[in-house]
């Protein structure tokens, strides 16, 4: 298991060093300036982009980025005057964080539930309104969702605020829209391999023992059924975790997601790079933890990787 | 080994679950402040939302600026003097001004009672901080190009003369003298733009030290100052109790929150999260139809595409007359939105004149008619009768909904009118303004709201070296009429010069193809009266507002 965790640092590391490469020159790439608006003049638009440095030649900047990255400066913006990008990360990172964390775990209890649900009942009408509803569930982008829950108990029904994340109700609407998806997701997981699970032989001989149905259910089967749902819930919760960026903006959320896409609109490289970062160090982290896990949970692919 | 790991797994769950609520708990500490509460007087104290652009730029006039600057601005800085609606001179920080005979040397008397919100007396040497530090490149100053008409500022800022040297000296605490390379006639209307702006020298030393959005060394000379700042979420102004004219304020507090888009906005005003959603789009015209809220206002601006004189055939003014003249403007507004009005002019619609009071562009004919069939005869002479032989031109334009609208009208008009093919081109904003630059175009959008309020904001761009002409016009002709009508001081024929150069290339040139002017959609909630608008740029101005039973 050291090896091999081992192995994968070493994997998440080299990943880490190509995004950030390939993000460099991508957003070098791009046409149009950081300091580029509507009406400055060309004089300023220079002036500005030699104090910056930009006039340098790309790969001097990259070098420059790169020995400033090892030693974990990650710059300063280039819109937002005088803000380190490190003091935007972890001004931003908070809400996201909250908002991806509560909406996975609303994800993963709904889903769960609803999926030994649609396994386990006979009547034929739940089962064909879960269906449905995990069609919809999946089918339907979450910053539609996010309108139509906006329009519907903002707009409509005035019950929730939709803008800003000022106070604890402001953070209904925009879980909701973000757990959909992964509550979908998850309850059709958990009931193809809850079905799958209910004819093995030790459920079998579970019951014939005499345990109780929720016994059986929640010792038994819902251990090893749990194994796909956590592959799932690893990689949804870093892409979570890292910012919805629709979402985000529909509801004006200040986290990540929002200042990603202003970032891009607005050409300020640092801040693109350093969000790049963040996140893919978010995602790598996570992915890896989750292996690690389910390396732990099952002996066979613990048993693989020897 | 398998224990361990489990204690790990259980820790792990543990401090997740920890900083789930915690974090959600973060986010409730907010709730008491002020951003959510509207204009119904909750505790009965005056205060209004208004809602804003998302977060673009400092506070420091002198910093770099953009959108987030312009609101705050609005209500909590004193510029020395500015016009009104009726084109009257507004004193602000100055109370008085003199210029010499040339029009070189402007001399501005400070408000002896005008002081800063802790206090401290508002002094010329605020004013020349401002100018001195956005004279720095690396202030990042959007707008430092406009302090270059006062002596010496061009050489400061390329680094080649002293910050020292610069033409604006304090003659004493209140007395501010500025002295201008050559005369400037509408230098007045120069002094609403941040640069002129002042900050204060006990606070306001370098640009990047964020003093600009820190409530205690942000101090304003306005009718409001900051209070508090949140980041992408919301700012809270009150009022200055020390402002000059701190009587005439109504309101006790304005909070403007950041809104990413338009449409989050107007959902905002409907669930009354906001009092005030400005620049919205023109559909909520026909959803608010008749009711009270909704505000239109005039923008000063010209919508126009860019015909590059360096791509064939687009040099023969034949052709750029001929397009002009087949484009069916008051057809286009129709399909883009009642927020545009057709307009054959380069000048914007509403600007005004200050002599007379009217708007600038009425007072001379317009500088051509549509004519489809002089349109068609003129393709013809040019060599392409009927439109045969005629190349394939590309548009480009930025991918914003009444771009695209206006990009496919005109393609369809040109290809009925005159049987030319257009290939349209969206692009993102920032490409595009990238391209334009470059000249990389056959034909291009552009659009042009006034930084002040004089026609020179216009007829400067198309001169032979000026920043925005990228397609290639150099006319000496024009650029000696427009010289002359800078420096002419008697306002009359300074506007026949005026009119006479925007005839020329617009009328008789053709040099740009002026498709509308824009119109504002904003909500507003009917209680709340005394809102203006800025002249130079329409936007809107709530320093004076109440709320009204």
């Amino acid at each position: 298991m050291f090896g091999y965790t081992c192995k994968r640092v070493f994997i998440g590391i080299l990943s880490l060093f190509v995004l950030v490469t390939a993000a460099f020159f991508l957003t070098r790439m791009m046409p149009g300036s950081p300091f580029q608006t509507g009406n400055v003049s060309e004089s300023v638009l220079t002036s500005m982009e030699e104090e910056y440095g930009l006039n340098e030649p790309v790969f001097k900047q990259y070098a420059t980025y790169l020995s400033n990255l090892m030693h974990g400066d990650l710059g300063i913006s280039f819109k937002k005057p005088g803000v380190r990008v490190s003091e935007v990360i972890t001004r931003a990172w908070p809400a996201t964080a909250a908002l991806g964390a509560l909406a996975i775990v609303l994800a993963a209890v709904v889903g769960t539930l609803l999926g030994i649900w649609q396994a386990s009942t006979k009547k034929r009408l739940v089962k064909g309104g879960i269906f449905f509803s995990t069609m919809l569930g999946t089918g339907i982008p979450n910053f539609v969702i996010a309108l139509l829950l906006m329009l519907f108990f903002g707009v409509k029904l005035k019950l929730l605020p939709i803008a800003g994340l000022t106070g604890a109700e402001n953070y209904i609407l925009p879980v909701v829209s973000l757990a959909v998806y992964p509550a979908a997701v998850i309850t059709r997981l958990m009931r193809n391999t809850f079905q799958e699970e209910m004819n093995r032989d030790y459920v079998v001989l579970a019951k014939a023992k005499g345990l109780s149905w929720r016994r059986t259910a929640v010792t038994h089967i819902l251990k090893n059924a749990w194994i796909p749902v956590l592959n799932y819930i690893g990689p949804a919760a870093a892409f979570l975790m890292t910012g919805s960026f629709v979402v985000e903006s529909v509801f004006t959320i200040p986290g990540l997601g929002r200042e990603f896409v202003n970032s891009i609109e607005n050409r300020d490289y640092t801040l693109i790079l350093g969000l790049t970062i963040f996140m893919g160090v978010t995602v790598i982290g996570i992915n890896l933890l989750t292996d690690l896990l389910c390396a732990w949970l099952d002996p066979r692919v613990r048993r693989a990787y020897r | 080994m398998k224990n361990r790991l489990k204690k790990v797994l259980c820790s792990l769950i543990t401090v997740s679950l920890c900083s789930t609520l915690f974090l959600g708990g973060c986010g409730k500490q907010g709730k008491d402040s002020a951003a959510g509460k509207t204009a119904d007087g909750e505790n009965g104290k005056k205060e209004i939302v208004v809602a804003t652009n998302s977060e673009t730029g400092g506070l420091d006039p002198a910093g770099m600026i953009a959108l987030t600057y312009l609101s705050y601005s609005v209500s909590a800085l004193d510029e020395l003097l500015t016009y009104n609606e009726k084109g009257e001179i507004d004193y602000r920080a100055a109370e008085s001004y003199e210029v010499n005979d040339d029009s070189t040397v402007w001399t501005f008397h400070l408000r002896k009672e005008a002081v800063w919100s802790d206090g401290t007396p508002v002094t010329a040497a605020d004013f020349i901080n401002t100018m001195v530090r956005s004279l720095d490149p690396k202030s990042g100053n959007g707008y430092a190009n406009y302090l270059f008409p006062v002596k010496n500022a061009e050489a400061i800022y390329n680094g080649e003369a002293d910050a020292g040297t610069l033409g604006a000296k304090a003659l004493d605490d209140y007395t501010l003298e500025i002295a201008l390379d050559k005369p400037c006639v509408y230098f007045l209307d120069l002094l609403r733009l941040p640069v002129y702006t002042p900050s204060c020298v006990k606070y306001a030393d370098a640009v990047d030290s964020g003093w600009d959005k820190d409530p205690k060394t942000s101090v304003a000379n306005g009718p409001f100052y900051l209070a508090e700042y949140v980041p992408e979420q919301y700012f809270v102004l009150k009022k200055n109790e020390k402002y000059w004219n701190a009587d005439k304020v109504k309101l006790d507090q304005i909070t403007y929150r950041f809104f990413d888009d338009q449409q989050s906005m107007a959902s905002a005003y409907e669930t009354g999260e906001v009092d005030v959603a400005p620049a919205l789009q023109s559909s909520v015209m026909d959803l608010y139809q008749g009711k009270d809220d909704l505000v239109i206002t005039d923008t000063i601006a010209t919508r126009y595409i860019y015909p590059n004189l360096n791509v064939k055939p687009l040099d023969d003014v034949r052709v750029r007359k001929a397009i002009n003249l087949a484009i069916d403007r008051e057809e286009l507004c129709k399909m883009v939105g009642d927020d545009t009005e057709p307009t054959v002019n380069f000048i914007a619609k509403y600007m005004k004149d200050k002599q007379t009071g009217g708007y600038f562009v009425d007072e001379a004919e317009p500088p051509f008619k549509e004519n489809l069939k002089e349109a068609k005869k003129l393709l013809a002479d040019a060599g392409y009768p009927d439109g045969k032989g005629f190349p394939k031109l590309t548009y480009n334009y930025p991918s914003l909904e009444m771009d695209s609208d206006t990009a496919q009208v005109v393609q369809e008009q040109l290809k009925q009118n005159l049987n030319i093919d257009i290939e349209l081109n969206a692009q993102e904003l920032q490409v595009n303004y990238t391209e334009r630059r470059a000249g990389n175009f056959d034909l291009c959008r552009m659009n042009w709201t006034a930084d002040f309020a004089d026609p020179y904001t216009y007829l400067s761009m198309l001169l032979s070296n000026s920043t925005y002409n990228c397609s290639g016009i150099h006319d000496e002709k024009y650029d000696a009429l427009v010289e002359q009508s800078d420096t002419e001081k008697d306002p009359a024929k300074r506007a026949e010069l005026m009119h006479e150069a925007e005839k020329l290339a617009v009328g008789e040139e053709f040099y740009i193809i002026p498709l509308y002017s824009m119109k504002s959609c904003n909500l507003i909630r009917p209680t709340i009266k005394g809102i203006t608008q800025i002249p130079a740029t329409g936007a809107l101005e709530y320093r004076y507002a109440e709320i009204t039973e």
